[in-house]
């Protein structure tokens, strides 16, 4: 009979909890936050972070991640050669033994990739010089047959005293494969967390808005053309009026970063090893807006086989000098048929800093035409139209921005640079999570001695465990990155959860026990007027933070202000309702 | 029992707004005992229809044999709340004192660490314990002029590597390799590219940020008591919490400079949080004890007090375990600067602030 009613009870309470939509609320954003966060414990192998450009991975057909795909969608590194890689040691070992021209077999998520091992090279420049002879197209006057004077292309010999370089062959080359232990989540660790290197630039010049935006997609680019692709490059400023741009690279070293950022950034584009034209000085207009940019309507989309092919197309204007140049390189070429059009028989090449990056087919009609403005086109491929269609006009932004400027608008210096070893990174992780979990309980035992009631500290952990996961599955899905900065916030806002929930406690427990004039419902209300106020003050406090000091503290403040907000609209609505049916009798 | 006391006050005359005619015991129900208070049925206490009474009537009506110590107490720290001014006020002076002297002899009010003045930084794991005085020592022969500071980090009982901060110029690659070489001969074996972490930080950049982080400090202040003063509407109150945050502040920067604890960047975002977890008790003491109508003014501060210690005590628990586990550099600045700052909260508050809602009270009373 007793327990028949205590069972009774039970269904009761259960049925409360289950029908409060605040409580609901809470249970829903959990959900949703553990999905995003979507947590695969275990996982095996070693996700690919980047594929650098050229490399055996990159000609063997790998293909880096898209900066926007969720961790854990990543492609993962399974075997080597039929040998299970569960580390990086294991990856290292495996390919420290690799010889020239060796072919590796490397099995991945996706598909077995046969790598062939290329050779890598030194060039050593030697005390001698030797002479070499080029060819020059350059401008000179002349006088016309009516007497007026114009500039016409001449094609010289030049010969220049260089120093002499030798080529020594130093063994196997990299795979080019940048690999990190597979994320067992979506939660995107920090630069501090995760071992990498940060960058902080200041231009010399002030940028206005559209010049930063080419600037960091420059850089993103040529970032990416070296084959990182784990980067976040974004602009950062502060309350005086200084512009930074800030650069993080997750898994790379910093000499790396620190060589890559000095370099020129040179453009070049060549038809059969002759330059025709460079970035910056040699094109003086790319096109970008939507009538003379953009997917190919002529050609538009196609399948090919069992992928989607779509065809861009943009058009660039040449400087006189670089017209002829092209003209003259071009009118010795061929002309040859291939998917439907003409072409001539050597493609146009863009080179940056002296990589290929492109190759670029020259329609037949442009043979030994003096053209200044050209039309450049170009494809990408992808597993439904819409794919293709976004792949090929990521394609043609990339073209578009190393025309537009190979070389950096304006000179940087470099004013912070942090590299974090990810040795160091691991430890911070796991200290941090333990550290919360003993601070929580201590938190527990501490209010279950206070209260003298093991529900409310029950309730309170709930609640702060909440907390966490929601923060962490918001971080998740913005894509926003966890850094030791942000684990401060974290523990700024639970920490002043904790405080509203010890005031909700004290209001409602303490009008229950003295027969006070209030209702629990009037008395909740008076709670949330203490902790409104208080999450209004913090909230104000945090704002200027968030655009001060090159957005060093902005990870802090952010996840600060949503931590509370999370905190007050939702969590603690919930813990008074959750209160209010568990504690109330 | 307690009832007879008001009339043997001396201070009867001072009569105020809230609280009650009959001037129940705070000082036998109300201090900081929660058994008592909250069992206690407490019948008298409901407001008279008079809104008279005397906060300090009891001061000097409790003395005398027979009163429990604790009675005593309450009574003390009730009535003699102006000279118990000079509690805070003697700490604030001292702290000012402290950042007053540190300023003369480095001309910063704070010992500014890399971060803010330039440098870098270098963490190296190590799987052996190492004499970290030593390796301070060694670095500091091998560099001079520079200012070395080395730091353990691990676990309790366990070291898990070492912190070296140097205020080497970033741009000088001599300076760095110097540094590195120093380090790697002082730990007695040359440490691999990759296993440890450099930060740098620019002198310019350093200095720019600390000016950024102070008007960002102003500013968030501002703000903070533009909502105090919207929200409250009266002057001395809202003073009251200000003071409060600012008697904070100025503990933890003198604590810092009193033990020669550098602070960079994050200790900027810890005095942020400072203000936020300083004012959180503030506003519960000031909402109860103006906004509140039952019970006496003394029985809405002790029970402020009891909802206030209890968070302040679980926040420097929690604070206290992140300080002692933390193996980051960044959050244990921050767990100690909180510590300090709460600490010297309780004073802040439960004296300086209770104290000026007191005087409020009074002033309003006899208007």
């Amino acid at each position: 009979m007793l327990l028949k009613r205590k069972a009774q009870t039970m269904k009761d309470t259960l049925r409360k909890i289950f029908t409060n939509w605040r409580i609901l609320l809470m249970l829903f954003l959990l959900v949703i936050a553990v999905i995003a966060i979507s947590p695969r414990p275990g996982r095996e192998g070693l996700a690919i972070r980047s594929i650098d450009a050229n490399s055996s991975a990159a000609l063997a057909g790998m293909e880096s991640p898209k900066p926007s795909a969720q961790p854990v969608s990543r492609e993962r590194i399974l075997s080597v050669n039929n040998q299970p890689v569960a580390a990086l040691e294991d990856y290292n070992r495996i390919t420290a033994a690799l010889r020239v021209n060796d072919t590796v077999y490397l099995k991945t998520t996706k598909q077995q990739y046969p790598l062939k091992v290329k050779e890598a090279f030194d060039f050593i420049t030697l005390n001698e010089t030797e002479l070499l002879t080029t060819e020059e197209i350059i401008l000179v006057n002349e006088t016309a047959d009516n007497g007026s004077i114009m500039e016409v292309p001449r094609t010289i010999n030049v010969t220049r005293e260089v120093p002499k370089v030798m080529k020594v062959g130093r063994g196997a080359e990299d795979l080019g494969i940048r690999a990190y232990p597979a994320p067992t989540s979506n939660v995107k660790k920090g630069l501090d967390l995760q071992g990498g290197t940060r960058v902080l630039l200041q231009p010399e010049q002030e940028l206005s808005p559209d010049d930063t935006a080419s600037l960091i997609d420059t850089m993103t680019q040529r970032l990416n053309v070296y084959g990182l692709s784990d980067i976040v490059v974004r602009e950062a400023g502060d309350l005086s009026g200084n512009q930074y741009i800030l650069v993080e690279v997750a898994g790379a070293s910093e000499t790396e970063i620190r060589d890559l950022l000095a370099k020129q950034g040179k453009f070049e584009a060549k038809i059969d090893g002759k330059t025709v034209f460079r970035g910056g000085e040699d094109v003086t207009f790319v096109c970008r807006s939507a009538n003379c940019a953009g997917l190919d309507p002529n050609r538009g989309c196609f399948s090919d086989g069992s992928q989607q092919v779509c065809s861009f197309a943009f058009s660039i204007t040449l400087s006189r000098l670089a017209a002829e140049k092209q003209a003259a390189a071009t009118a010795a070429l061929d002309v040859v048929q291939d998917q439907g059009g003409s072409y001539l028989s050597k493609p146009l090449e863009l080179y940056l800093d002296d990589q290929k990056v492109d190759e670029l087919s020259i329609g037949s009609d442009l043979k030994g035409q003096a053209v200044t403005q050209i039309q450049i086109s170009g494809s990408g491929a992808g597993q439904a139209k819409d794919a293709a269609a976004f792949t090929a006009l990521q394609n043609m932004k990339r073209l578009q921005t190393i025309l537009i400027t190979g070389s950096l608008p304006v000179k940087l210096n470099v004013v912070k640079v942090d590299a974090i070893s990810p040795v160091l990174g691991e430890g911070f992780v796991r200290n941090a999570i333990l550290m919360t979990l003993i601070a929580t309980f201590a938190v527990a035992i501490a209010v279950a001695i206070r209260y003298r009631t093991a529900i409310l500290s029950g309730l309170i952990v709930v609640t702060m465990l909440s907390e966490i996961v929601m923060i962490l599955g918001l971080a998740s899905f913005i894509g926003w990155n966890i850094d030791l900065a942000s684990i401060a916030g974290i523990i700024a806002a639970i920490g002043t959860g904790v405080d509203h929930q010890i005031v909700i406690a004290d209001e409602t427990l303490r009008g229950s026990r003295d027969g006070s004039l209030y209702n629990w419902r009037e008395r909740i209300k008076r709670a949330f007027m203490i902790i409104m106020l208080s999450y209004f003050t913090v909230a104000v406090a945090m704002l200027p933070l968030v655009f001060a000091g090159a957005g060093l503290l902005k990870g802090f403040a952010i996840t600060t202000l949503l931590g509370a907000s999370l905190g007050v609209f939702v969590t603690r609505p919930a813990f008074s309702e959750l209160m209010s049916i568990l504690v109330k009798r | 029992m307690p009832d007879n006391q008001e009339h043997s006050s001396p201070h009867q005359h001072q009569e105020h707004q809230q609280g009650q005619e009959h001037h129940a015991s705070p000082s036998a129900q109300q201090h900081p005992s929660p058994s008592r208070h909250e069992t206690s049925p407490l019948p008298q206490q409901h407001p008279s229809p008079a809104q008279k009474s005397d906060a300090k009537g009891n001061a000097n009506g409790q003395r005398g044999p027979g009163i429990p110590l604790k009675d005593r107490l309450w009574a003390f720290y009730a009535g003699k709340y102006k000279p118990l001014f000079i509690v805070p006020l003697l700490l604030m002076l001292l702290s000012l004192g402290i950042i007053g002297a540190g300023y003369a002899s480095t001309g910063s009010f704070i010992v500014k660490d890399v971060s803010l003045k330039g440098g870098a930084t270098i963490t190296v794991p190590l799987d052996k314990e190492i004499d970290t005085p030593a390796i301070e020592h060694a670095i500091r022969a091998a560099m001079p002029g520079h200012d070395i500071l080395v730091r353990g980090y691990g676990i309790p009982g366990q070291q898990q590597g070492v912190i070296i901060s140097a205020d080497i110029d970033i741009n000088s690659k001599e300076q760095l390799d110097a540094l590195l070489t120093a380090i790697s001969s002082s730990l007695g074996s040359p440490f691999k590219e990759g296993s440890y972490g450099i930060e740098f930080f620019g002198s310019s950049l350093g200095a720019s940020f600390f000016r950024e982080s102070l008007i960002a400090m102003l500013v968030a202040f501002a703000l903070m008591a533009l909502v105090v003063f919207v929200y409250f509407r009266t002057f001395i109150p809202s003073v009251a919490i200000i003071l409060a945050a600012v008697g904070d502040m100025l503990a933890a920067l003198a604590f810092l400079n009193l033990f020669h604890i550098p602070i960079g960047t994050a200790g900027i975002a810890a005095f942020l949080m400072l203000i936020g977890y300083s004012v959180d008790t503030d506003i519960l003491l000031t909402i109860r004890v103006l906004k509140r109508k039952e019970g006496t003014v003394d029985e809405r501060i002790a029970s402020s007090i009891k909802t206030g210690v209890t968070q302040t005590a679980i926040a420097i628990l929690a604070m206290g375990i992140g300080f002692a586990m933390a193996q980051s550099d960044i959050i244990r600045q921050i767990m100690l600067i909180l510590i300090v700052g709460l600490t010297a909260d309780l004073v802040f508050t439960w004296i300086q602030n209770v104290g000026l809602l007191r005087y409020y009270l009074e002033r309003k009373g006899r208007t």
